[in-house]
């Protein structure tokens, strides 16, 4: 499989087990689906009920599912690991969502801790690496060495580092001007870095071999940090915090766009018209704003009607009401329905199929929901008119 | 020295719930009262060209929300700029662009709906920085709490004072057609109601409320045309205090006491207490109305006990539209205390109708605990 960032697919299923929390499980019955797509990819049913955990590969179809992520396993291992930003992903169409949505963003957060990818074995070069971050000008005054490492076995290499006039530099291979060459297993090399084998002990066993100035070789010691491992100097001060401020709302809709509503459930668009000018406005507004009027005659129009325009968008944003992501990509259109004004177009949806077909001035229909219940999902798209 | 006049006010009645209503319908019901009012409309020529709106993005859940509304303010084609402020500075801000010589007109509204979100105290909580203030919970309600325990120590303010306030406050507001809470309470009834966060008591506090105001400002020279009893802004000024909790001295009126200087400074008042016939004052919280008159110089610093004991409130006119604790939006709470000065000068306050008043004070505040005051001195 695959690595991402540093984790593979199974690395992330595979320790829900140790990171899930019973206590923030309180209730949820719910079956989370992954389907993972590409050769690396696969689907994952994780199953949580009476406040356990149930996580299983999947082969074939995914079924019972609470809710389903569709996605890849870069932008799954990404999103799960804070390197891709879920948001954009989510918008640009790389994550889908099918089901209640709601259950990834309050539920799932709350029943694992945290992921983190597993401690990687640090090689040589990890080390050789770090050196130059790690060189300590202030110890190196007037010191003028090359010191070769010639790292043998697994893992191993050549490298010459050279320190001069308090600079330090690395370079591949072993210099033929090295003061001092020291030859070790990289095992050896990686467990002395780690201050995990005494330095002297490894030279008196003869596990460390020494060529050239045994001086230079004392000296390089004091020159440089300690190697750490995986901690990048003021990290834990950058911390950037990660939060969604929600507060439920209550729109009213009023007697002016309660009315557009209501008259969406009978197949029927209304929009105001001014008094004064006579324009439609669509959806109805209170006023009509050129001519500072209050608006109360409703006049019906469409239903079908003439494209004026045509947006191809290629990215989604989630229904905010919903949470759910349309397929992209999907195409926006300006209509001027029937008996409307000629400046006031009405913005919906042209059908999936006609996206290649529709053009500026071609009739369209609308179609509607077969249940219409006044809200703007009522009206589904609109196609063209054959 | 130019001046500016408020020619007409409109005030939309509080309520709890305007589920009727969008905020769009409210702002051009107000509108048309204005126009009603003054005749005036929105000509190139001699029309209003100029407009100031008041909202608050948060409360109005959208990004730049007067965007949305543009038509219902009659500023389609025309300049607008939104004030993201308590609403009494939206008439300081239109009244500098009348005095920079720009325009000679302006219309102002503001609106906001405190019951569109599920909670105001939610939407306050997103005043505080993310990382601190807001995880620990500060809002506007509990932070004034802190403030109230600290001010009534220092005045000597305990339950029964609070009490007198709101009761003394609703029997006015039952006189305002525009206010929210106009049900007579007792003095036991407030004593009794429940905490919530002590010492505030739920009757200390303002009650939800929706609503939205209009105003029409203009030149000296222009005044004229739209009202026969203009009132003149004679004095304006806000003051800002430090935004952390821990770096302010919260029972100093420290703010309050510099933006009242400077607004009678510019008005021209030594004495507050000889010159001042009326006071409108933003009282979200029952125990800011004898405090935000200290900070005034009304009420002798650190006497807010005596000054209830001895009928002050009344000595000197404050609130006598029940105030904003008979329920206004937060964002306009110094707006309609300058629509209700407004009024009251000319002498259109109907039952609620002051005698012999010439000048008056409007004041507002937002901010936990009183961060930010505006004070606005108003003449007839």
């Amino acid at each position: 499989m695959t690595e991402y960032y540093g984790s593979k697919l199974e690395d992330i299923f595979n320790s829900m087990e140790d990171r899930f929390r019973p206590e923030g499980a309180e209730g949820v019955d719910a079956i989370f689906c992954y389907d993972i797509a590409g050769e690396d990819g696969g689907k994952w049913q994780v199953s949580v009920k009476d406040k356990e955990l149930r996580v299983e590969k999947v082969e074939g179809n995914l079924k019972g599912c609470s809710v389903t992520i569709i996605t890849d396993p870069e932008t799954f291992i990404g999103v799960t690991l804070g390197k891709i930003d879920a948001g954009e992903a989510f918008s640009s169409g790389k994550i889908k969502v099918d089901g209640d949505i709601g259950l990834l963003t309050n539920i799932l957060p709350k029943l694992f801790t945290k992921y983190t990818p597993p401690a990687k074995d640090v090689t040589s070069k990890d080390i050789i690496d770090t050196v130059v971050e790690r060189f300590r000008a202030d110890k190196a005054e007037g010191i003028d060495i090359v010191i070769g490492y010639d790292i043998t076995g697994e893992g191993g290499g050549k490298w010459s580092v050279i320190v001069k006039d308090g600079y330090c530099s690395v370079k591949e291979g072993l210099d033929p001007n090295c003061t001092v060459t020291m030859q070790m297993d990289a095992k050896v090399f990686v467990g002395l870095n780690l201050g995990l084998i005494d330095g002297t002990a490894a030279f008196t066993s003869g596990k460390v071999k020494i060529e050239g100035d045994m001086g230079a070789a004392a000296l390089s010691a004091g020159m440089f940090e300690r190697f750490k491992v995986g901690v990048i100097e003021g990290a834990e001060e950058l911390i950037s915090l990660k939060c969604l401020p929600s507060i439920d709302q209550r729109f009213a809709t009023g007697p002016v766009m309660g009315k557009w509503f209501d008259g969406l459930k009978e197949k029927k668009f209304y929009a105001t018209k001014c008094p004064v000018c006579g324009r439609t406005q669509i959806p109805p507004r209170e006023i009509c704003a050129l001519c500072r009027v209050r608006c109360t005659d409703f006049v019906e129009l469409g239903p079908k009607g003439t494209v004026t325009l045509i947006d191809d968008v290629y990215y989604a944003s989630p229904d905010p009401l919903t949470g759910e992501v349309r397929e992209t990509p999907y195409a926006g259109v300006y209509i001027v329905l029937d008996g409307a004004s000629e400046e006031e177009a009405f913005a919906h949806e042209i059908k999936k199929e006609d996206i290649d077909r529709i053009k500026p001035g071609m009739r369209v229909r609308p179609v509607w929901a077969e249940k219409r219940v006044g809200s703007y999902k009522d009206l589904l798209y609109f196609e063209i008119d054959e | 020295m130019k001046r500016v006049a408020i020619c007409a006010v409109a005030q939309h009645k509080n309520e709890s719930d305007i589920w009727y209503k969008r905020f769009q319908g409210m702002l051009l019901d107000i509108l048309e009262e204005i126009q009603t009012k003054t005749g005036m409309d929105f000509s190139e020529q001699r029309g209003v060209r100029s407009v100031v709106s008041c909202s608050d993005d948060v409360f109005d859940a959208r990004t730049i929300s007067d965007n949305g509304v543009t038509d219902v303010l009659g500023a389609h084609y025309r300049e607008e700029e939104k004030i993201a402020q308590e609403g009494l500075n939206a008439v300081g801000y239109a009244m500098s662009i009348i005095l920079s010589g720009h325009e000679d007109l302006v219309y102002l509204a503001g609106h906001c709906k405190e019951s569109q979100p599920e909670s105001r105290n939610m939407c306050t909580n997103l005043g505080y920085d993310p990382f601190y203030g807001r995880p620990i919970g500060l809002d506007f309600t509990n932070v004034a709490a802190l403030q109230a325990r600290e001010y009534m120590h220092k005045s000597g303010i305990g339950d029964e004072h609070l009490a007198d306030v709101v009761v003394r406050a609703r029997q006015w507001a039952s006189r305002n057609p525009y206010a929210n809470a106009t049900e007579l309470v007792e003095k036991g009834e407030v004593m009794a109601s429940p905490m919530l966060c002590d010492p505030i008591r739920r009757l200390h506090a303002y009650p939800v409320s929706d609503g939205a105001v209009g105003m029409l400002l203009a030149s000296e020279e222009r005044a004229r045309e739209f009202t026969d009893t203009p009132v003149w802004i004679t004095g304006f000024a806000n003051c800002m205090d430090s935004y952390f909790l821990g770096d302010r001295d919260l029972s100093s009126n420290f703010a309050l006491k510099k933006a009242a200087a400077n607004a009678f400074r510019r008005a021209g008042i030594k004495d507050p207490k000889k010159a001042i016939d009326l006071v409108e004052i933003m009282d979200a919280y029952a125990y800011q109305q004898p405090m935000w008159l200290e900070g005034l110089g009304l009420c002798d610093e650190g006497q807010g006990a005596r000054f209830i004991e001895e009928n002050g409130p009344a000595t000197y006119n404050v609130n006598l539209s029940g105030g904003m604790l008979a329920g206004n939006p937060i964002m306009l709470g110094g707006l309609y205390r300058a629509a209700e000065a407004v009024l009251q000068l000319k002498r259109e306050a109907g039952e609620h109708q002051a005698a012999d008043v010439k000048r008056a004070l409007a004041h507002g505040t937002t901010g936990g605990a009183g961060q930010f005051h505006t004070v606005l001195v108003l003449e007839i």
